[in-house]
């Protein structure tokens, strides 16, 4: 039967894998058209690109969960997988961190540049760049409590237990 | 009786190899701490101001003085407290393998290196990220939200400012390679005996 702690890992892959399939999704599906006294404005993903890179960092990320999922236990290539997990942390941070740079500033604008802020325009493309945001931030934690259980279980047998 | 066996062991498996490696990380933090540190310098000074003629009132020209500064931007506000929280940290390591050699809790200091390691490449990353593209941002503009590019007008703050990314970054991937060393490290200790 499944070990308690291969469940466990499963399920953490699954719902990381599932999060960051979200965030794509979210992201790329996110566009809104509209007038605005006379003056038609479209708002997408790619108009940003901290949003393109967002969006193709979080695709890897899921190609990458997905191929994990199907690892049997006993091989050796789960050291590769701890140190690719590492890797695609550093990624995911840096990808959720540039788009909310980005977001932020559209959402507050920034006075001192004289750069409006466009959330008010474009509500539902705003909400929708969140909520990648959001998918993104829980795939982000769950990558890291992967990690660090990983970890613990790897270095357990070398700790001596008093 | 037990500690002592297996601390004779740990220095009686120090050859003049791991003694290299020691001096090899201890140089590479010397230089990721330089770059980091160069880092938050650069962007925590960056600073310019330009007047500017906004206005023709008859034949006198009105002048307004602008102010770039980093704090102005969130994004480079974090950055600078990234690199300076990295620096410290890569700070806090040298001293350590300097000075405190005895210093240990219940076994777990080799472990407590390497994850700490690891916190500081992920704060360095988003910190670097975010700079990179709020300044892509201050230098193309962006036509769709109607953001004029400043670069042309604050030289140098974008100047300095591209600095202190590739400054940075070069740290950023210092500190991958002393993470990597820091987790060979606690794999390849040496297993202690047990009775």
């Amino acid at each position: 039967m499944i070990k308690p702690k291969r469940l466990l890992s499963l399920l953490l892959r699954f719902i990381a894998f599932g999060t960051t399939l979200a965030a794509v999704i979210l992201m790329a599906t996110s566009h809104e058209k509209g007038t605005f006294f006379a003056v038609s404005y479209e708002a997408k993903y790619t108009d940003t690109p901290a949003f393109k890179y967002f969006v193709i960092a979080n695709a890897i990320v899921t190609v990458y969960g997905f191929l994990v999922l199907f690892l049997p236990p006993g091989s050796p290539i789960w050291r590769l997988v701890l140190a690719l997990d590492l890797v695609f942390i550093m990624l995911l941070i840096s990808s959720i961190s540039a788009a909310m740079a980005i977001a932020q500033v559209g959402k507050n604008g920034n006075p001192r540049a004289a750069w409006l802020p466009v959330c008010g325009q474009i509500t539902k493309f705003c909400n929708q760049v969140t909520g990648a945001l959001v998918a993104g931030f829980i795939a982000l934690i769950t990558y890291i409590i992967l990690l660090l259980y990983s970890i613990y279980n790897f270095l357990n047998p070398l700790f001596e237990k008093a | 009786m037990g500690l002592q066996n297996e601390e004779k062991l740990e220095l009686g498996c120090s050859s003049s190899q791991q003694r290299s490696k020691k001096w090899v990380l201890l140089t590479v933090r010397v230089i990721a701490f330089l770059a980091t540190a160069t880092a938050t310098l650069v962007m925590a000074l960056n600073k310019e101001t330009k007047t500017l003629v906004v206005a023709m009132v008859g034949s006198t020209p009105i002048k307004v003085t602008l102010t770039a500064k980093f704090q102005h931007t969130p994004a480079f506000v974090f950055f600078v407290i990234a690199n300076g929280m990295a620096s410290f940290h890569n700070l806090m390591m040298i001293m350590v393998e300097l000075f405190g050699q005895k210093l240990d809790y219940k076994g777990l200091r080799l472990a407590m290196i390497a994850i700490l390691d690891m916190t500081t490449v992920a704060l360095i990353s988003g910190g670097a990220s975010a700079a990179t593209f709020m300044a892509e941002v201050g230098k193309n503009g962006n036509s769709h939200a109607r953001w004029n590019k400043i670069c042309d007008k604050f030289e140098t703050f974008c100047d300095r400012g591209g600095v202190a990314i590739i400054a940075s970054s070069a740290g950023l991937i210092l500190m991958l390679i002393i993470t990597a060393m820091s987790i060979f490290k606690l794999l390849n200790k040496p297993k202690s005996v047990s009775s």
